[in-house]
């Protein structure tokens, strides 16, 4: 950030998992509570408020989850804080901590809280209503009947065409990330899978399995920041954040994002496909002064096994394919690989909870930074780490931490 | 007597025809097409007017860019009635746009030449409601 560094002084999570019986604005108060008790902080001393806005409004959550920070905030107890609801569908975590960032960033709050709650347990994402004119995704929906998993297994064809990768390498994904989920309190999956059981799996949408994609859950996050030179005071082990972009497709990008039924490739002006998650990541580490040899710990948006594939060529820019040998070869494994991914246990051992799973994984980034996770500790001693997500309709987050202690 | 076959979203292909085509937009100062119809030029480097923009229908040949298969029923809105297990494509047309539509057959491969024609998603006591959808050229 260019006026100010920021620090992460403290962070909060809700266990994931399906909590019928609690609301998101109760799961957004226990993440906060968790959030203020590690950075031995009030509520009182909390100046803004960013939150992500819910996305299953129709069905669900109606007005007032449009407008949950201030429900949060009101349970809470209202201080008559600046609370701002934002929605960037996946993306949303590294979109309202940027709110919270910049906030402080621009010298007019010194402490700023980012808070995500989201119920997404009920699965099948789909359009909320059915006026075409208002809701441009009821068309996908109706007419071609692709749903998410649908989407990823198309471009999981396309990859098998274009870079050869295997069943195994697929299978494998879930293989190292279940390894994660196991020792982590908040994943709501906690065991490992073998490769055996993955590649027996029932095929979902050919040619993914079941195990292969991601459930939906319920989930709470936040995150709790301060000026740099102001984090002694709350922490003994602040996490600098170093880069946190957001991107938006270019002009051009040839896949088809989730919600859309046409894309209008040109690959001749240079534009890759993804283009949302490559703008964001680009961003990301321009700010940070950073290349890919630099990060040690990354989590991202494994969705899919094909996500996970695509998204570690383009966060360490390989060649597409480059990350299938990777894999094959430990480079990404739990806990003890050169560059671990998504040692939390990843998508596949949370699973979705929209608006807040940014949130989740820089926490994951920020704990494994700060060192002292237990058997879930990656053991590369890690100082960089990076969190990307990514989301419906072409939106993406990216985040860039390092150690500042 | 037979029912009436309609499309289940009015305006995005051509009905009734022997030979179905898709319904997009162009914008006549760059070329750039949108589907569905874009009011706007998507293009960032060329003039915001919607007078600039027509109304074409595309090609009904496209070729298969990748596929799947939906295994499971979706919930409503979507609705097909009986539901069975389809697959569904990406397709390149030769106007440059890249558009999702469902496969009347699992046996394709990627590049395969396609030629459009509809399906039947379900019906009522009135109508049968169709949607586009891909088929191998014979």
């Amino acid at each position: 950030m260019k006026n100010r560094e920021i620090a992460i002084v403290g962070m909060g999570l809700h266990p994931w998992g399906v909590w019928k019986e609690k609301s998101m604005a109760e799961m957004g108060c226990y993440a906060i509570t968790e959030a203020l008790k590690d950075a031995h902080m009030k509520w009182q001393d909390i100046e803004a408020l960013a939150c992500g806005a819910y996305m299953w409004i129709a069905d669900q959550g109606g007005v007032p989850s449009l407008l949950l920070g201030t429900s949060i905030s009101t349970m809470m107890g209202g201080t008559g804080i600046p609370c701002v609801n934002v929605v960037n569908a996946c993306a949303t975590g590294q979109s309202i901590l940027r709110e919270a960032c910049l906030a402080v960033a621009s010298g007019e709050h010194d402490i700023a809280i980012a808070v995500g709650s989201d119920k997404s347990s009920g699965g099948f994402f789909r359009p909320q209503s059915r006026d075409p004119l208002y809701d441009s995704d009821y068309f996908r929906y109706a007419m071609v009947g692709e749903t998410n998993p649908g989407y990823w297994a198309m471009e999981m064809r396309r990859r098998i065409y274009d870079c050869g990768t295997t069943e195994e390498d697929m299978a494998m994904v879930k293989v190292i990330t279940s390894k994660g989920g196991v020792h982590n309190p908040n994943a709501r999956y906690k065991r490992e899978f073998t490769m055996e059981e993955v590649l027996a799996s029932p095929m979902v949408c050919d040619p993914l399995r079941l195990f292969e994609i991601c459930a939906t859950s319920d989930g709470a996050a936040a995150i709790i920041v301060v000026p740099m030179d102001m984090a002694e005071k709350f922490t003994d082990k602040p996490i600098l954040i170093e880069g946190l972009s957001i991107g938006s497709p270019s002009f051009g990008d040839p896949c088809i994002s989730l919600t859309y039924l046409s894309a209008y490739p040109k690959m001749e002006i240079g534009v890759g496909g993804w283009s949302e998650s490559r703008n964001a990541l680009a961003a990301a580490y321009k700010q940070a002064g950073r290349t890919p040899d630099d990060i040690d710990v990354i989590e991202l948006p494994d969705n899919s096994s094909w996500h996970y594939l695509t998204y570690m060529d383009m966060i360490m820019q390989l060649e597409y394919g480059g990350s299938d040998k990777l894999l094959r070869e430990g480079y990404f494994n739990i806990p003890d690989g050169k560059v671990p991914v998504c040692p939390s246990g990843g998508f596949g051992a949370f699973g979705e909870a929209t608006v807040t799973q940014g949130l989740w994984q820089c926490i994951e980034v920020a704990d494994q930074l700060r060192g002292d996770l237990g058997p879930r500790q990656i053991t590369n001693n890690p100082k960089v780490g990076l969190a990307q997500s990514y989301g419906y309709a072409g939106n993406n987050g990216v985040c860039i931490m390092s150690k500042a202690f | 007597m037979s029912k009436n076959k309609v499309p289940l979203i009015e305006g995005l292909f051509t009905w009734p025809s022997d030979q179905p085509r898709l319904i997009a937009s162009r914008c006549k100062k760059c070329g750039t097409p949108a589907f569905p119809k874009s009011p706007y030029c998507t293009n960032p480097n060329c003039e915001k007017n919607t007078d600039n923009v027509e109304i074409i229908e595309l090609s009904n040949r496209a070729k298969l860019y990748t596929y799947a298969t939906q295994t499971y029923p979706l919930p409503e809105p979507f609705k097909m009635e009986p539901f069975e297990p389809f697959p569904l494509g990406m397709l390149d047309f030769p106007e440059g746009l890249r558009i999702l539509g469902m496969l009347t057959t699992e046996n394709v491969e990627i590049g395969m030449e396609m030629e459009m024609t509809v399906r039947k998603l379900f019906e009522d006591e009135e109508n049968e409601y169709l949607t586009w959808a891909w088929k191998p050229v014979q």
